[in-house]
């Protein structure tokens, strides 16, 4: 286990694709991993403090993330705990293991993830489990729990795996979804544009498109794109 | 600064000059190639080329590099701009893994060794945005071909059968644009797209005017020769990507019977991987460079450029929007259409080509064969980037042209519809290295008609690419693994006699020349005065505002003729 925290207050993003395997090196080589502080690519170690306890695959991350991108991005295995709030991209291309985060998270949570587990006890921002711009296909797997709220676009372009938010969500939810679930116990805006398949379960209230088909209790569409998506309410 | 070059004992091919592999030394002052005497007394850098090839440095003619097309794309493929190539710091940043940020055109040529490429298709109305982008690009040489082929203009004056006023427009539209030659890209049949069709033959009439492609295509030879215009006529022919297409291909080509000209062709075809499949549907489709190549064989008027295929991912662009839009129907994938009022439109499609695929193994393999049929002095090596894959597989031609067994490993992992329906299995000619050097420097740069590029003669631009191959060892046939590092990156790549790229790492940035073709000192522009003022009144700029200005382009150099 590695314990990581930033010296300094961010003038700009740090991006630094930290996975649990750094764990397993040692120190020194640690403190050397490389990441982009702005344009200028430094060493972890002049950005950040860093402790070693035993090598289990797992990251603690103290402080204020919220301004370091691509926390975990390709994983496969181990844990990462962030005890405050994350920046962007955490979790993207994602493909085992889990994060926990205890603050909140910003935009492009879990992006085109295909297993693992990322569980928010704060807020979520946009673009969660999404495809990133230009590719086909988003989450394809894995589970995304956010205890708090989350923003715009959700599981844009999803195909598999669930995403579970406890409070309320924005608008464009499972815009051209593909398979998968996504579970909303609040309130949202509009679901299911272009849906092709999937589910999408919301506990409050929503915005229904015109293009979706009432059938048994739930709404089925994108009829507009022949989509067999599935949209319906919570019950009990 | 070293104002002069010594490349020593360096292996040299150079095809225009007639050097075939030998070990000779050459020399550079103020970015010209000179005779040693000149660079007595002067402070020589010398640069040790023992047992390396030594030629002249790469000449693109047929690629999009820059304009409202290739923009729309990077727009519209935002998942092409994540392949970061070069960090800001000395050099610009560079991203793009197929479709190249302007910086990264230029730093990926010069990486190939190449210094000069010419933007094949520039929309008239879209002139000034196109020397912008162009004037963004650094390391190498270049220039754009404006499109006339359905343009309203061209239009009126082929159909009142005036040569004259045909010609006073192209100089006066070279001149707006500062264009360097004459594009057509499918004439008449953008025209039709207009009215959501396209032209399918050579004598279908073009909605709204009296003309055909056939009369479009000869009035404009006819035209850009008598203006002795440095390039021909670059066409791109009608019925693009469809099967069968082939015999409007060899037809077109014998257009060029009866005109002649004696520093170069008067007619190129360009990317004629696209225009030669037989059969009637992609069922059957099949390939018909056999006949194209007899063709173009058989005639001493006319070049082509291939337009190879490369497997992996590319963007369809072109100025031919119907075929754009048959892409995008064909492919599901997504798709833009542009229009430039009278003169044209253009479509953007995004394409993977696939080995297994039937049809992109057979396009591919058709681009092959029309590399090794037809005459080395007659086809030039291109991509017609990006539409074909990137420019920077050129290598990867280069070596597949000379190494029949590199072909026979590549086909063993193709779709076998390849096998019945090309016949690149059975075709055992392998081109030589110097063939291959023709091919990408010294052919480019005649059909192009810049006498100054594509060789290392003296009074040449000291454009030179130095590769890590010994052309008195390599065997071409046995070591293609070698050959392709080889042409991939550059020891060293020297423009205009500064050295930009060394051990294929970029040393220097430079600004290279804009080359655009002055032919108004031939014509009395007063002649379509009135045809012009007539048009602009609808057009959605004022005839004072159309075109680019000499001064605003970086390093302008006007070509008079």
């Amino acid at each position: 286990m590695i314990i990581i925290k930033p010296k300094t207050e961010f003038v700009v993003t740090v991006e630094a694709e930290l996975t649990p395997e750094l764990a397993e090196k040692d120190l020194e080589e640690i403190k050397k991993f490389k990441v982009y502080y702005g344009k200028d690519v430094v060493e972890l170690g002049e950005l950040f403090e860093i402790t070693k306890e035993g090598d289990d695959r797992k990251l603690v991350l103290e402080g204020d993330f919220s301004r370091v991108k691509w926390i975990g991005c390709r994983m496969t295995g181990g844990e990462i705990i962030v005890r405050g709030s994350v920046g962007a991209n955490c979790g993207a291309y994602m493909a085992g293991g889990r994060i926990i985060i205890e603050g909140d998270a910003d935009d492009w949570l879990g992006a085109e993830m295909k297993d693992g587990e990322i569980i928010v006890k704060g807020n979520a921002a946009n673009l969660v489990g999404c495809a990133y711009y230009g590719d086909a296909t988003g989450m394809s797997g894995g589970k995304i729990i956010i205890e708090g709220n989350a923003g715009n676009y959700i599981g844009e372009k999803m195909a598999g795996g669930e995403i579970e938010i406890k409070g309320n969500a924005g608008d464009f939810i499972g815009t051209e979804m593909k398979g998968g679930t996504i579970i909303i116990h609040g309130s949202c805006g509009f679901v299911g544009g272009d849906m092709k398949g999937g589910e999408i379960k919301i506990g409050g209230e929503f915005e229904l498109l015109p293009t979706f088909v009432r059938k048994d209790d739930a709404w089925v569409g994108d009829v507009n794109v022949k989509g067999e998506g599935v949209i319906r309410r919570i019950v009990g | 600064m070293h104002h002069a070059l010594h490349i020593k004992n360096g292996i040299v091919i150079d095809p225009k000059n007639g050097v075939k592999a030998e070990k000779m030394d050459i020399f550079v002052k103020d970015g010209k190639i000179v005779e040693e005497s000149e660079i007595k007394g002067e402070d020589v850098k010398v640069i040790d080329a023992s047992n390396k090839l030594v030629v002249a440095g790469g000449v693109d003619m047929h690629a999009h590099i820059a304009g409202s097309k290739i923009n729309t794309g990077r727009t519209m493929r935002p998942e092409e701009m994540r392949v970061v190539r070069n960090i800001a710091n000395k050099f610009r940043a560079a991203v793009g893994r197929v479709l190249l940020t302007s910086p990264a055109i230029g730093y990926e040529y010069a990486k190939m060794g190449y210094t000069s490429s010419f933007e094949a298709a520039q929309p008239p109305i879209g002139a000034l945005h196109t020397h912008e982008e162009l004037d963004a690009i650094p390391m190498i040489d270049k220039a754009a071909l404006p499109v006339f082929g359905n343009w309203h203009f061209t239009f009126k004056y082929v159909e009142a059968k005036d040569i004259e006023k045909l010609k006073t427009f192209i100089a006066w539209a070279l001149e707006r644009t500062k264009g360097f030659g004459v594009k057509v890209v499918n004439p008449g049949g953008v025209e039709a797209w207009m009215y959501g069709g396209n032209v399918t033959s050579l004598d279908d009439q073009v909605p709204g005017f009296n003309v055909t492609p056939r009369e479009i295509i000869t009035s404009l030879i006819k035209a850009t020769e008598e203006l002795k215009l440095n390039h021909s006529v670059h066409l791109h022919c009608n019925r693009l990507g469809v099967p069968g297409n082939y015999e409007t291909t060899v037809e077109t080509i014998k257009l060029a019977k009866g005109f002649s000209n004696d520093a170069r062709q008067v007619l190129h075809v360009t990317h004629v991987q696209f225009n030669a499949y037989a059969g009637d549907s992609w069922r059957n489709a099949a390939s018909g460079a056999e006949e194209i190549a007899k063709t173009v064989n058989s005639m001493d008027n006319v070049t082509i450029d291939m337009g190879q295929p490369i497997f992996g991912h590319a963007t369809a662009m072109t100025g031919d929007a119907p075929f754009q839009f048959t892409l995008h129907r064909l492919t599901g994938s997504r798709w833009s259409n542009k229009d430039s009022e009278v003169e044209g439109g253009a479509g953007i499609v995004p394409i993977v080509y696939l080995p297994k695929n039937p049809v992109h193994a057979l396009q591919w393999a058709i681009g092959l064969e029309l590399g090794l049929l037809v005459d080395s002095d007659k086809v030039v090596l291109t991509t017609d980037y990006p539409n074909g894959g990137p420019f920077t597989e050129y290598p990867y031609v280069m070596a597949m042209l000379m190494s029949r067994k590199m072909r026979e490993g590549e086909l063993a992992n193709v779709s076998p519809y390849v096998q019945k329906a090309t016949n690149l299995p059975a075709i055992d000619t392998e081109k030589t290295l110097e063939e291959v050097i023709h091919m990408t420097r010294s052919l480019p740069a005649r059909v192009l008609g810049l006498p100054q590029k594509g060789h290392l003669g003296i009074g040449a631009d000291a454009d030179i690419a130095i590769y890590n191959l010994n052309p008195l060892e390599v065997d071409t046939s046995n070591d293609f693994e070698k050959v392709y590092k080889a042409f991939k990156t550059a020891e060293y790549t020297i423009k205009s006699g500064r050295i930009l790229v060394k051990n294929g790492e970029l040393v220097d940035e430079y600004w290279g020349t804009t080359y655009w073709v002055d032919a108004t000192g031939k014509v009395d522009l007063e002649a379509i005065k009135p045809d012009l003022e007539d048009y602009f009144k609808y057009y959605s700029v004022e005839l004072q505002n159309y075109g680019v200005e000499e001064r605003w382009l970086r390093r302008p150099e006007r070509i008079v003729v």
